[in-house]
């Protein structure tokens, strides 16, 4: 369990974390999203104290990191930036931070084998691929076996194949009733393993939710319909909630009614159709809604708009 | 009666040693880390070799009366020719030092290591202990296999000194005693500054340089100040003969520990206070 009390951190002038609370449970997989800068790695440093907060808490199963007799065992943690010195090999690596609190060499070797480095354990690190790299992180947050997982963007420069073994652990460990928290700047990528969501934007809470939930909250819908008719059809289309506006000459974009419901007006009063589509708001574009506001860099076109 | 442990499951069951961060366990985890960079038995064999090679060679070379193959300020008995070498030893050694704090900032280690250890100090106490002891050893043993070779190739014209004689072996172990010291020095640098490139920076200049920039001052000046320069004080703990302006051995050791000591505080301090 970790969880985050009015946490805020500021460098400076900058508010990298603003007042900023959350709670991560047991069982579940909870993603931590937010675009570039949203202050997702400075909250995950500030819970196993590599920063220190400018004010609030952070507790990891009920105490603050430091606290904990046996740390490495409380929380496993993956940072975003490489935490590996490059002239050590992978199991010397693991075997001085095993070595702290006594964790015996055979876990060493179990979690190589778990994170699939068996074939490149004794080889030093700084020839990794940043795949290796990231698996080595992996191995080195298992090593204690935590109840908490923490894992900052951790399917970053893997494969397809390493991306589904990310996938496939993480659900392994929350189904074992441990606690899992992930970070990511990518949705779609998020809402295939996480049960529950929280995202930020510029340090702040933007949504605590679950996946269906954001939908329902942020989707904006519609049913886009291409017709020559389109004044006619317009005039067809009224009735509570219902909102029509045109896209192009040809083309309206239609809220508060489905596809079918739309298709039996127009077949009714003998409109022809050449288009007719319901359009969902991907995840990505219900993310990108909520986090408009709080980007940290916004692109020229989005700054236009 | 003990039973196989591989018998019995992994998670179900809790451990027969329930894993604890312990100040035991920091050390070896260090000392894994020490072990297993290259930049350590690098750094460990270059001090070795400049003590012993610039020690011989300066043995060989020694021609009474001109000085040669010693430096100047050097006196020039047995003890001192045989250490001619301190000097490259201690930048080897410190070195060793500061790569091995430093090293962890500039490679991002210290993040996984500061994790491991968040109370954070006990990673400075091992780190020093470590570098101190390692480096102790081995140049006292170096200072010593320096003076028996050496002595062997000096010509007539030095006084013959043996093992047995007085201050022969203080001058030795002393030699072990700064170099030691000089290692944790640099831990304490690196440490301090985050920076391998900076950390050598300073070592170099503390110990090579300032020496030099003192001797520029007005001479009542520079003989004020230049027996506690950090070089000069902690030399002259393995001065067979202290006089000709350097401080005594148990000072000039006092004095060395003193400046080891602030940086040591004040590393301690950063790395206590500020974000990793």
């Amino acid at each position: 369990m970790i969880e985050v009390r009015e946490l805020t951190k500021r460098f400076g002038s900058k508010t990298a974390v603003d007042n900023l609370s959350f709670t991560a449970k047991p069982g579940q997989v909870t993603g931590f999203l937010g675009p570039n800068g949203a202050g997702k790695s400075t909250t995950m440093r500030m819970i196993v104290g590599l920063d220190a907060p400018t004010s609030g808490t952070a507790l990891v199963n009920g105490a603050r990191y430091a606290a904990h007799a046996a740390p490495l065992c409380e929380i496993g943690v993956l940072l975003e930036a490489r935490s590996v010195h490059p002239g050590r090999t992978a199991v010397a690596h693991l075997l001085a931070l095993a070595r702290t609190h006594g964790i015996p060499r055979r876990r060493v070797d179990e979690v190589i084998a778990r994170a699939g480095l068996g074939a490149v354990a004794g080889k030093r690190v700084g020839g990794f691929s940043l795949g290796m790299g990231q698996r080595l992180g992996i191995a080195a947050a298992l090593l204690g076996d935590p109840a908490v997982i923490m894992l900052d963007e951790p399917v970053n420069g893997l494969d397809p194949e390493g991306v589904l073994w990310v996938r496939n652990l993480l659900g392994g460990l929350a189904a074992e009733g441990r606690t899992v928290l992930l970070s990511s700047h990518l949705m779609s990528e998020t809402a295939l393993i996480a049960d529950h969501l929280v995202i930020v934007g510029r340090g702040r809470l933007l949504a605590d939710t679950s996946v269906p939930d954001l939908i329902a909250q942020t989707a904006g819908g519609g049913v886009r319909v291409g017709t020559s008719e389109t004044g006619l059809l317009r005039s067809l289309l009224t009735g509570p909630g219902v909102t029509v506006t045109s896209v192009d000459h040809e083309e309206l974009l239609v809220t508060g009614l489905s596809a079918r419901e739309l298709g039996r007006v127009a077949a009714d009063n003998r409109v022809p159709l050449h288009e007719l589509s319901s359009s969902q708001v991907s995840l990505e574009e219900a993310f990108m809604n909520l986090t408009r506001e709080s980007v940290e860099y916004p692109s020229a076109l989005e700054a236009v708009k | 009666m003990t039973q196989p442990r591989l018998a019995q499951p992994q998670l179900a069951q809790p451990r027969l040693t329930q894993p604890r961060l312990t100040a035991r366990g920091v050390l070896a985890g260090e000392w894994t880390k020490f072990g297993s960079l290259r930049s350590t038995w690098i750094t460990l064999g270059v001090s070795a070799l400049f003590l012993l090679a610039i020690g011989l060679i300066a043995a060989a070379s020694f021609t009474p009366g001109t000085g040669r193959g010693v430096a100047a300020d050097r006196p020039m008995d047995a003890v001192g020719i045989a250490l001619a070498g301190t000097t490259f030893a201690a930048l080897a050694v410190g070195v060793l030092g500061v790569l091995l704090s430093a090293g962890e900032y500039t490679t991002g280690m210290i993040r996984a290591t500061l994790t491991a250890v968040p109370t954070r100090l006990p990673v400075l106490w091992a780190k020093s202990l470590i570098a101190g002891g390692v480096a102790l050893v081995l140049m006292a043993v170096g200072a010593l296999v320096s003076f028996l070779l050496g002595s062997a190739l000096l010509r007539a014209g030095v006084t013959a000194l043996g093992l047995g004689d007085d201050g022969v072996l203080r001058s030795l172990a002393g030699a072990g005693l700064y170099l030691g010291l000089v290692a944790v020095f640099g831990v304490g640098l690196g440490m301090l500054v985050r920076s391998s490139a900076g950390g050598i920076a300073i070592l170099a200049g503390t110990l090579l340089i300032l020496p030099g920039v003192i001797g520029l001052l007005p001479d009542s000046w520079s003989t004020a100040i230049s027996p506690y320069l950090p070089s000069n004080a902690g030399e002259a703990v393995m001065r067979l003969h202290p006089g000709g302006g350097s401080l005594s051995p148990a000072v000039g050791l006092a004095v060395f520990a003193g400046y080891v000591a602030v940086i040591l505080a004040a590393a301690a301090v950063r790395l206590r206070k500020s974000d990793a």
